[in-house]
């Protein structure tokens, strides 16, 4: 009786409980290996062959739950075998009682024969239908943890249990009637209260007998037995003829007991070891981790391209730069299309010179723009250059270049004031926009460059960040 | 050599470059910020099935000085023959030059045979500031395809189009933070329409990311049900010597174990959270767990959550009936249907009556002292007895589950869990319903559900998955 079956459904589940815990990405990509190697090296894969796959990564010591598991129900089967033994032997001595006044009823044995018949048969149904009237008791003197993975196979497990006790028991009872016979001078007999004659006896007798009747021909009662050996209870002290007769009963109760207690029990102790085995295999084909580890085995392992991290690569987006006064300027340089279709009023005097460079301009128009902004710089004693730019578009490294060509041609006390647009030119731009641009400006790390807003709308003190 | 497809997301600076590669490669750890010059070097970002690529797309940083360049190339160049090699001849030439550090990092993958991907952003107006760059880009001679990205709420992309249009293959408009499923595999889908050969592995990758969304459906409400059946079933218990006994106030103990059996819930609940957030590989929203808007009328216990997440006695009614009559039916079966099936009539009318005035009243899971026994007295708290609990935490689950499944990976905005307001478990079907309540009613009696409701119990929670999103996308 080897409990495989159970075994692997057991360490199965208790997989299938520890990869809970797991994300089901690893268990994808874990098992989708595991198949794919299968596959390259002509196996095919299965519960037994991926557990053992993965005993063999992890190491021994993942089977310890099963083992505390079926040991529970060792511990089962062997007190239903030690109590069934003891039973078995006690309710014979009872059956056997003999204390010399009245014979041992052939008719209380039968009914005892048909009794524990009944019992198995009922063993069985209860095994079928899976009823489990015992439950609380099981679950009361056993460690719930140890049997809960076995908690659909209860009523087979307690089924084959049973039986194999009622195996136990016909056997010790049988040992016990043979000692008995030997032993003992065993006077049998028949009675019943029923007022049956010993033709109808005899009908039921044989009629049990027939499964024996070709292997053992002395076991079948005859028609001389059955009617010397009936007594009556208020018949004391009857006279019997031949005394040996009583004794003759032996072989029939013997092959009786044989075969209505012991080869029953027998039979469903198989058949109930053999259905525990097929449900355990249906419970591990109905897994719903087993319909998991399929479809983690069959479906390709998708990778995004979600590896890299630099999340925490942030720039640093702190200014120690403030917005300065917008200085008294008559040159602006419209920086990539900034100021179009047209400037503010605040920044375009009758008088002012307006340039443009960036965007669609060349290189070489940028240095046009640049050498005319000198010669008007020039000429004034407080240089000033306004570069009006769009507010949403990042400072590049060409506005760098531009204001670096422009610190070189232009007077050493020149200094440019860099002025971000919004796209209507009549708001003021949203804090992270103006940040970028001082950031920019501080990077010319002295006074040559600042970030100023056209007067055309004051200042609100009570704005929220710091510029 | 290697046909993969790469495709190479280039444009300006702080376009949403990185945005639209976090989104399609479900990756939420790339640098995202509004700030010029955060993707500093490429960075590849393949898909991979089986180990195997299917196509890569690369990060990289944006424009600095393109109409130096240009200007480079135009000089460099005799006919328009030669102008993918003076591309790849500027490259070389400057690849150590700290000035063109960008232009060589973002032109490198395009010599290699990488597809243009060209982001712009649509929220602000046209600049011709970016044809010296759109120009570089088609000198390269690869194919290409202009993304319409949006990062603010002004709406500039017909401009855009227009203005594309004469740069590029293929114009598309793909919102990088709001963008739906669907439109992540149209565009796969689109930049496979760029070269033949990038056909089929587009098409066999969008397949699989289409598979793995529904997987991951089905994994996440595998994940709701367990946190479901475990927290409908917990208990909380205390074993208190007879002095501890003496000492302790019932009412003490009440609260007590209330206030712990209530922080386990809302522990189990949190960590559902971070599993369906694992599970859709958001990674990164789990630091963010402590900063998440949890308004104190949101909490998972308040009236108002009860409210909103609940469900109305009709429907506590019909799952009753279910839950009723299969129990009748049990007996009926028992009878060998010579009660000709009254008994489950009769128990469908007494579960729909028992649930319909007794189920929507908040149970608190009642506190039990046991009997001093050995010098010990045991108090336990719960499992909660009320189904409509089961409910709140289900709505609560499938709401998050919803925000976490339809959130891009570019998204870097708090996970704002505001409370709906209908009753959409409404339109789950009776089966659905019949197989929740019956869960509920196993757990809450602290019995386990089998392996086959376990299955039931996931489908019917799948199912009200599907329900609220349709609730949400007002789909009939």
């Amino acid at each position: 009786m080897t409990d495989t079956a159970i075994r692997l459904l057991l360490e199965f589940d208790d997989q299938v409980r520890r990869d809970q815990e797991q994300p089901p990405a690893f268990l994808h990509r874990r098992d989708r290996k595991y198949a794919l190697d299968c596959q390259q090296r002509g196996v095919s894969p299965s519960p037994r062959h991926w557990l053992a796959h993965l005993a063999r990564l992890s190491g021994q010591g993942g089977e310890a739950n099963a083992d505390a598991a079926l040991g529970t129900w060792r511990r089962i089967i062997t007190g239903f075998i030690l109590a069934g033994s003891a039973l078995g032997a006690l309710t014979m001595l009872g059956l056997l009682f003999y204390e010399g006044g009245q014979r041992i009823n052939v008719t209380v044995i039968l009914a005892f024969v048909l009794l524990q018949c009944l019992l198995a048969g009922l063993t069985t149904l209860q095994a079928f239908a899976g009823w489990q009237p015992w439950r609380p008791l099981l679950s009361r003197f056993s460690d719930q943890k140890s049997v809960r993975g076995l908690r659909q196979l209860q009523p087979q497990l307690m089924a084959r249990a049973a039986h194999v006790g009622g195996l136990a028991f016909g056997v010790c009872g049988l040992l016990t009637l043979l000692v008995m016979v030997v032993v003992q001078d065993l006077a049998f007999g028949w009675s019943t209260t029923l007022n049956t004659e010993s033709q109808r006896f005899l009908g039921l007798v044989q009629a049990i007998a027939t499964p024996w009747q070709w292997l053992w021909p002395a076991a079948v009662p005859d028609a001389n037995l059955v009617e010397t050996t009936r007594f009556f209870r208020a018949q004391t002290g009857g006279i019997i003829s031949d005394p040996a007769r009583l004794g003759d009963w032996w072989p029939f109760v013997t092959m009786a007991w044989v075969f209505y207690v012991v080869l029953p029990r027998l039979i469903l102790a198989i058949l109930a070891d053999g259905h525990l085995r097929l449900r355990a295999s249906r419970l591990l084909d109905r897994h719903p981790g087993l319909i998991a580890l399929h479809y983690r085995m069959e479906t390709p392992t998708l990778e995004t391209g979600n590896a890299h991290n630099d999340a925490e690569h942030q720039p640093d987006t702190t200014t120690n730069s403030q917005l300065m006064p917008l200085p008294e300027s008559d040159t602006v340089i419209c920086w990539a299309g900034a100021g179009e279709p047209e400037l503010p009023d605040a920044l375009n005097g009758p008088d002012t010179l307006v340039l443009h460079a960036g965007g669609r301009a060349s290189l070489q128009d940028d240095t046009n723009t640049l050498e005319k902004a000198a010669d008007h710089l020039a000429t004034i004693t407080r240089p000033a250059v306004i570069v009006v730019t769009r507010s949403w578009e990042p400072p590049t490294a060409e506005l760098q270049d531009f204001l670096q060509h422009a610190r070189e041609l232009w007077p050493s006390a020149s200094h440019v004031a860099v002025v971000p647009l919004t796209t209507s030119g009549q708001e003021e731009p949203p804090t992270h926009q103006v940040q970028q641009w001082l950031r920019f400006t501080e990077r010319f790390g002295t006074n040559f460059a600042c970030v100023s807003l056209p007067p055309l709308f004051p200042r609100n003190p009570y704005r929220q960040g710091e510029l | 050599m290697d046909n993969t497809p790469v495709f190479a997301v280039v444009g300006h600076p702080n376009k949403g470059k990185s945005s639209v590669v976090a989104t399609l490669s479900q990756n939420d750890a790339i640098a995202i910020a509004l700030e010029p010059g955060t993707t500093r070097q490429r960075q590849a970002y393949p898909l991979t099935v089986d180990g195997r690529t299917l196509y890569t797309l690369v990060d990289t940083p944006g424009f600095q000085r393109p109409r130096r360049v240009l200007e480079w190339l135009d000089a460099h160049s005799v006919s328009a023959s030669d102008r993918a090699e003076t591309v790849a001849a500027f490259v070389t030439q400057h690849r150590d030059d700290p000035r063109f550090t960008d232009e060589c990092e973002l032109l490198t993958p395009l010599i290699e045979g990488a597809g243009i991907i060209y982001v712009v952003d649509g929220s602000v107006p046209y600049s011709a500031e970016h044809e010296a760059e759109m120009t570089i880009l088609r000198w390269t001679g690869r194919p290409s395809l202009a993304l319409i990205n949006s990062i603010g709420p002004d709406d500039y992309s017909n401009a855009w189009q227009a203005a594309l249009g004469q740069f590029f293959q293929v114009v598309r408009k793909f919102d990088a933070v709001r963008a739906h499923f669907e439109q992540h595999l149209s565009l796969l889908r689109a930049f496979g329409q760029l070269e033949p050969a990038w056909e089929s592995p587009l098409e066999q990758a969008t397949g699989f990311l289409a598979d793995q969304r529904r997987e991951r459906k089905t994994q996440a409400a595998r994940l709701i049900a367990k946190a479901l059946e475990d927290m409908m079933s917990y208990q909380e218990k205390r074993t208190l010597t007879t002095n501890q006994a003496t000492e302790t106030s019932e009412q003490t103990l009440a609260d007590t174990l209330r206030r712990s059996w209530y922080q386990h819930q809302r522990r189990r609940e949190q960590t559902l959270r971070v599993s369906i957030e694992h599970l859709y590989q958001h990674k990164r929203i789990q630091r963010q767990e402590a900063e998440l808007e949890w308004h104190s009328d949101h909490d998972l216990f308040s009236e108002d959550s009860r409210r909103v997440w609940a469900v109305s006695r009709r429907y506590l009614a019909t799952a009753g009936f279910g839950a009723g009559a299969v129990g009748g039916a049990g007996i009926d079966a028992l009878t060998f249907g010579s009660s000709l099936g009254t008994v489950a009539l009769v128990g469908g009318i007494l579960g729909a009556a028992g649930s319909y005035f007794y189920g929507d009243r908040l149970a608190l899971p009642a506190l039990k002292i046991g009997a001093l026994q050995d010098g010990l007295k045991t108090a336990t708290f719960g499992p909660v007895q009320d189904s409509q609990f089961g409910y709140v935490v289900l709505g609560r689950a499938v709401d998050h589950w919803w925000h976490i499944s339809h959130r891009n990976h570019a998204g870097r905005d708090q996970l704002d869990l505001a409370p709906a307001d209908s009753h959409w478990l409404e339109n789950l079907d009776r089966k659905s319903r019949q197989d929740i309540q019956k869960v509920f009613d196993r757990c809450r009696k602290r019995r386990t559900p089998d392996d086959r409701q376990r299955v039931t119990f996931v489908a019917a929670i799948e199912q009200a998955m599907t329900v609220y999103d349709d609730w949400r996308l007002n789909r009939p």
